[in-house]
């Protein structure tokens, strides 16, 4: 399947930036069922300076000096990506067991496993807590398989947890978010990669958009995609399993990547420092998720 | 952080220091194993205090055979003195507590005019602190140093294998050598430089190790120091003050030098230079507010490089630039004394006031070198430590030769069973430094501490280690009692040069308080001690030969003065005018009041105002009620020593110590003993002013006044005339007529009695110091058309006002080198002119006519004047000062501990 993402973020700054120095994780990276084929970021005013680097995580990121006057930026990352079709095989109830899998990361063997490990540890805006793990518990038991016990802690997260735009900023806390309930997908996603953590589990946050269709009978309006997060879990021998706790659905083909990380401050879309702006920009987000028949 | 306001910038400084204050991370002078120790523990009592009674009366000065419990470098089992302190130790003998007294007290007034501090004043009620040196050396012999020395090349280049390792393949983790919690938990390790690599050999610029002698005599390490290790700049300071207080003690002890290791620090970090062209190098400092400043400016100073500050340097079109007044210069190589995690805003930490937002994306294209690499503090992680000996069998393929402190890592199952029960005899510490806690000894906590320090660590156990304590080795140290056992600590210092590294001979040693003490810090007051190397034979001076040398010396020069320099040296010219005018009015209004002949009530209250006028400290005088201008002391005291209230004398003095600090780079030696003279005067403020002004109230100013003039005797007599000393001279310049314009609106104005117009008069004269000339004078005539003539026009006196504008006129016209064609006048000569010719065409007799009570005419020129005068100061600091504006997050981030 092939897809076609237009991704535009416009901030209007109430007084003239000078001069900005940004980082942007617009463009998509490959994964094991991902290929972006081609991506271009257009940054207005233009910018003086850029460069594009693959990052830690093996994410691509974006760099850019503005050394222009303005009062409004604009970055539109326009790309392409092939999603390959999802490899059978993964059965919920025969996989490796959750107990299996801790003896696995416990001994530490093979290179992936020490890697993932990094996955288990408490990162900026995750940290596993003891009632996380007591939300997480019911799902897991040692002799269970790992992939059916992931798939249930999604599933009840679904459940359990209010869709509720609004309700959170990017600064509520976790435990805010498990006591009231209530979130958009990025704490969910951040809740789940804690739930993980707190049972032993590597996990990460993935950024990225999905494919949203219109309800039948409609024309599908131009931009109303989003951007989207959801998770993913390693499991030795099966490797990295991503699922996607706000639909409770396994993250497939019509799942984009475009970054992983420790949670999202090591994804956040756009960040940097400015030098005037005065006080709230406001920030315009516009995606576009089309499917290249 | 524009200053280009006229008035009341004090408080804009204080806004400045706030800012960073809350930010500077830097290592303190705190040793491991004692961070936290409690005030009111009782300190441990000297145990040879009867001894040292006997020997405080004779005269020589024995150093005795410590208790057999202690750990003693000194004496061999058979009770001899090793043949390596021996001689030290007979020549203090011969030389007498007495003496050895006299040359501490020589060696702190050097240190003290070097202005050797460890901390600057950070608010404005606290003294600085200065550097305490114990004049009794640590000595070690040749050969056991050459085993310590290997032993630092060893973990030098261990280190710099881990540094890479960690910054690139990660095999210490698939190898397992090191699990990867211990990586990848640890605060230090910085996920934004991987895969950063220097030019040349190395990684790892700096390295230094803190270590104790243990009983046997070998060294054992208790931390290493990868980030800005501090103290270099210390040891060479102590060194210089030795030589100078023992110079034949010093030259017949065969000391190992310690020029050739900062000669390679230098070298090294020039032949880092990604540059075809002659490397830039520079300095970066957090400012005049870190507690390690002075080391800073130091030893920019010594090798050569210019000191800067996070906002001297900025990034433009993928390259690190200094702001000059040249315009921007780039920069190739950044010595850094900032942590790596406060360098860059836009991918370290968001909050950072200390960063060049952008530096770590030119770092990582290699168009700028940063020494040591951001993201070195990594290594600072005491797990490692544990960890050590498989990675260097790893590595390096055995163990090292040099030991470490036992480690135990609380994310280890077994290791946390040990801490566990273990926990009072062990030093706990965080495995990063700053976050959670700061490390503390179990042994020091009560039940319920312990619980809680156990509760803490089985929360997050990977974020823990806990030490043994080792016993420190006590060497001789001359206290009140004479010389005692004092436990002893040493920071050593290796430096990368070609394939290996080069270790400073020695390093700085710090010793405690009492016997057996273990807190080594130097907030507690700790001395440090210089440390010899000693050899049998002289040691060869080698010439050195790098071929950099001669290059080198040409560097310097290319590269000129960060514009805030330039800015602080202005205003530090300002400031001491300032300080002087208001110090001037002051005297010569207690002169008037408490004179012999009483003045009338509306002559005081004119005195009175004039203070708050010139001082800036409105309202003041001005909205005083009769009753309190009848009894003006308590706000007189206040305009003194209120350092809270802008325009006092004590913040306007703690405003030119500031700008001072800021620049101190470029002041001469004199200079700075003056500056850390009206420091000391400041300090004294409080004291010297507690009887109130009943008495001679002049005098309690004095110690204030001569050092500002030996100040401006400085700045006039023995400064280059270079640029620097230009925009000082300029702000001395705008300051003087700025208060000559205040002084005369305010002491000129028309009274009903004669007698009250004369008494001002005299006081508008005396302040200015043309009293004397004026009576010269005013035999022939006199009265206030002299009086004007004298502050206005007279281009002979130089506190005159149009003397101010044509001093400015010719700094103005110095500055424009190069620009002779151009024909058209600037704004700043138009601004100049102007005041000038309006100056030379006004006439006195004008001036003085008097309607309705007031001068308007003069008035008006005044007014004029002072219009075109700030016009001046603005385009000035426009053109050649740096007015960045604050930086702020494009959206709130956040770092995690």
């Amino acid at each position: 399947m092939r897809y076609q993402v237009k991704h535009t973020t416009t901030y209007k700054y109430a007084a003239r930036v000078t001069h900005c120095y940004n980082l942007a994780n617009l463009a998509p990276r490959n994964t094991n069922r991902q290929k972006c084929i081609s991506s271009q970021i257009i940054v207005t005013p233009q910018a003086i300076h850029s460069n594009i680097r693959t990052d830690y995580f093996g994410n691509q990121r974006y760099h850019f000096e503005i050394q222009t006057a303005h009062s409004e930026l604009s970055i539109t990352a326009q790309s392409e990506i092939e999603i390959q079709e999802q490899r059978p095989g993964l059965d919920l109830d025969f996989g490796i067991t959750y107990g299996d899998v801790l003896n696995r990361l416990r001994e530490g063997i093979s290179e992936d496993v020490i890697m993932a490990r990094e996955f288990c540890l408490d990162s900026p805006m995750v940290r596993a807590s003891e009632a996380l793990a007591d939300y997480a518990r019911p799902s897991f038991e040692l002799s269970r398989s790992l992939y059916s016990s992931v798939s249930e802690l999604t599933s009840r997260i679904f459940n359990d947890f209010t869709y509720t735009p609004g309700f959170t900023t990017i600064a509520t806390p976790l435990s805010e978010v498990l006591s009231h309930k209530k979130g958009v997908c990025q704490d969910f996603a951040h809740l789940q990669v804690g739930c993980l953590r707190a049972m032993g589990i590597p996990a990460m946050y993935v950024s990225g958009y999905m494919e949203t269709l219109p309800p039948p009978g409609q024309e599908k309006l131009v931009g109303a995609d989003a951007t989207h997060a959801w998770i993913a879990y390693f499991s030795p021998d099966e490797g990295w399993i991503e699922f996607d706790p706000t639909n409770d659905v396994r993250a497939e083909g019509q799942h984009i990547v475009t970054a992983f990380g420790r949670d999202y401050y090591d994804v956040t879309p756009l960040k940097g420092v400015i030098f005037g702006g005065g006080k709230s920009p406001i920030l315009e987000v516009s995606v576009d998720v089309s499917r290249q028949d | 952080m524009s200053r280009k306001k006229v008035y009341n910038t004090a408080a804009n400084i204080r806004a400045i220091n706030a800012q960073h204050w809350s930010l500077s991370s830097f290592e303190r002078w705190v040793f491991v194993s004692d961070s936290i120790y409690p005030q009111n523990q009782p300190l441990p009592q000297p145990q040879l205090q009867m001894q040292s009674q006997t020997q405080g009366q004779t005269q020589g000065l024995r150093y005795s055979r410590p208790a057999a419990s202690l750990s003693d470098p000194v004496y061999t089992p058979e009770g001899n003195i090793k043949p390596e302190w021996d001689y030290l130790l007979s020549s203090l003998d011969n030389l007498g507590a007495k003496a050895l007294n006299e040359r501490s007290e020589k060696a702190r007034r050097i240190l003290r005019d070097d202005g050797v501090t460890y901390n600057i004043y950070d608010d404005q009620t606290t003294p600085k602190s200065r550097w305490e040196l114990d004049l009794v050396p640590a000595i070690i012999g040749s050969e056991d140093w050459a085993t310590i020395e290997s032993g630092l090349l060893e973990r030098a280049e261990l280190f710099n294998l881990m540094l890479k390792d960690f910054y690139g393949q990660r095999t210490l983790l698939k190898q397992h050598a090191l699990p990867p919690e211990a990586l990848f938990g640890h605060g230090g390790f910085l996920r934004a430089c991987d895969g950063i690599q220097l030019p040349g050999e190395h990684e790892l610029i700096l390295h230094s190790v803190d270590m104790i002698q243990r009983q046997d005599g070998s060294m054992c390490v208790t931390s290493d120091r990868t980030q800005a290790p501090s103290g270099a700049g210390y040891v060479l300071e102590n060194r210089t003050v030795m030589s100078r207080v023992f110079p034949s003690l010093f030259r017949d002890s065969h000391v190992h030098r310690l020029a050739s290791f900062f000669q390679r620090l230098r070298h090294k970090l020039i032949s880092l230079s990604p540059s075809q062209n002659q490397a830039r190098v520079v300095v970066l400092t957090p400012g005049a507010h870190n507690e390690t400043y002075f080391e800073h400016s130091y030893i920019s100073n010594y090798l050569g490089f210019p000191l800067v500050q996070s906002a001297d340097l900025v990034v433009r079109n993928g390259f690190v630039w200094m702001k000059s007044l040249e315009g921007l210069g780039r920069v190739d190589v950044i010595l850094r004394r900032i942590d790596d995690v406060f360098c860059d805003p836009v991918e370290l930490r968001s909050d950072s006031q200390l960063g060049v937002p952008g530096l770590l994306d030119v770092v990582r294209s290699g168009r700028v070198v940063m020494a040591n690499p951001l993201g070195s503090g990594v290594l600072e992680n005491p797990i490692l430590l544990k960890f050590l000996p498989q990675i260097s069998k790893t590595l390096l393929g055995r163990e090292p030769r040099l030991d470490s402190v036992n480690t135990y890592w609380c994310g280890d199952d077994a290791d946390l069973k040990f801490v566990t029960a273990n926990i009072s005899n062990l030093i706990v510490k965080p495995i990063y430094r700053g976050a959670l806690m700061k490390s503390v000894w179990g042994g020091d906590l009560s039940k319920t501490e312990l619980d809680d320090l156990l509760a803490k660590i089985k929360h997050r156990p990977q974020q823990f280690v806990a030490q043994e304590r080792i016993e420190k080795s006590h060497i001789p140290s001359f206290t009140t009692n004479g010389l005692e056992p004092r436990p002893s600590i040493l920071r050593t210092f290796s430096v990368a040069a070609d394939n290996s590294y080069i270790v400073m001979p020695g390093g700085l040693t710090r010793v405690g308080l009492s016997v057996g003490s273990q807190l080594i810090s130097m907030q507690a007051g700790c001395p440090s001690k210089d440390t010899w190397v000693t050899a049998t034979e002289p040691e060869r001076v080698q010439e050195d030969s790098s071929p950099d040398t001669s290059q080198s010396e040409q560097e310097a020069l290319l590269v000129s003065l960060p514009s805030r320099v330039v800015e602080n040296l202005f205003w530090m010219g300002r400031y001491a005018e300032r300080a002087e005018a208001s110090l001037r009015i002051l005297r010569t209004v207690f002169m008037l009041i408490n004179g012999e002949q009483s003045i009338s009530k509306a002559s005081q209250k004119v005195l009175l105002r004039s203070i708050t006028e010139i001082t800036g400290t409105q309202p003041g005088f001005l909205a005083a009620t009769d009753e309190e201008l009848a009894n003006p002391e308590e706000e007189l005291l206040l305009i003194i020593k209120d350092g809270s209230r802008p325009g006092s004398i004590k913040s306007t003095l703690n405003s030119l110590l500031y700008s001072a600090d800021e620049s101190k780079e470029l002041l001469s030696s004199d200079t700075i003993r003056v500056i850390n003279d009206i420091g000391d005067a400041l300090d004294n403020l409080d004291a010297s002013l507690s009887e109130g002004l009943s008495s001679a109230p002049e005098e309690a100013l004095d110690p204030l006044v001569i050092p500002l003039i030996a100040l401006s005797g400085l700045m006039q007599e023995s400064m280059v005339r270079s640029t620097g000393w230009r925009f000082m001279d300029m702000g001395r310049r705008v300051e003087r007529a700025i208060q000559i314009m205040k002084t005369i609106t305010t002491l000129t104005s028309p009274m009903v009695d004669k007698a009250d117009n004369e008494t001002i008069l005299h006081a508008m004269l005396r302040s200015m110091e043309v009293l004397i000339t004026y009576r010269r004078h005013s035999r022939a005539r006199g009265g206030i058309e002299l009086g004007l003539e004298l502050v206005m026009l007279d281009t002979n006196n130089p506190r005159s006002l149009i003397f101010q504008f044509e001093h400015l006129q010719s700094h103005f016209a110095a500055l424009k080198r190069g620009d002779m064609n151009i024909r058209e006048l600037e704004e700043e000569d138009r601004v100049l002119l102007e005041a000038i010719t309006s100056l030379k065409l006004s006439r006195i007799a004008h001036l003085v006519e008097c309607t309705d009570g007031s001068r308007g005419k003069l008035a008006l020129l005044l007014s004029q004047l002072n219009k075109l005068l700030s016009d001046f100061s603005n385009l000035v600091s426009d053109k050649y000062f740096d007015h960045r504006v604050d930086p702020q997050q494009l959206v709130s981030t956040f770092w995690g501990d």
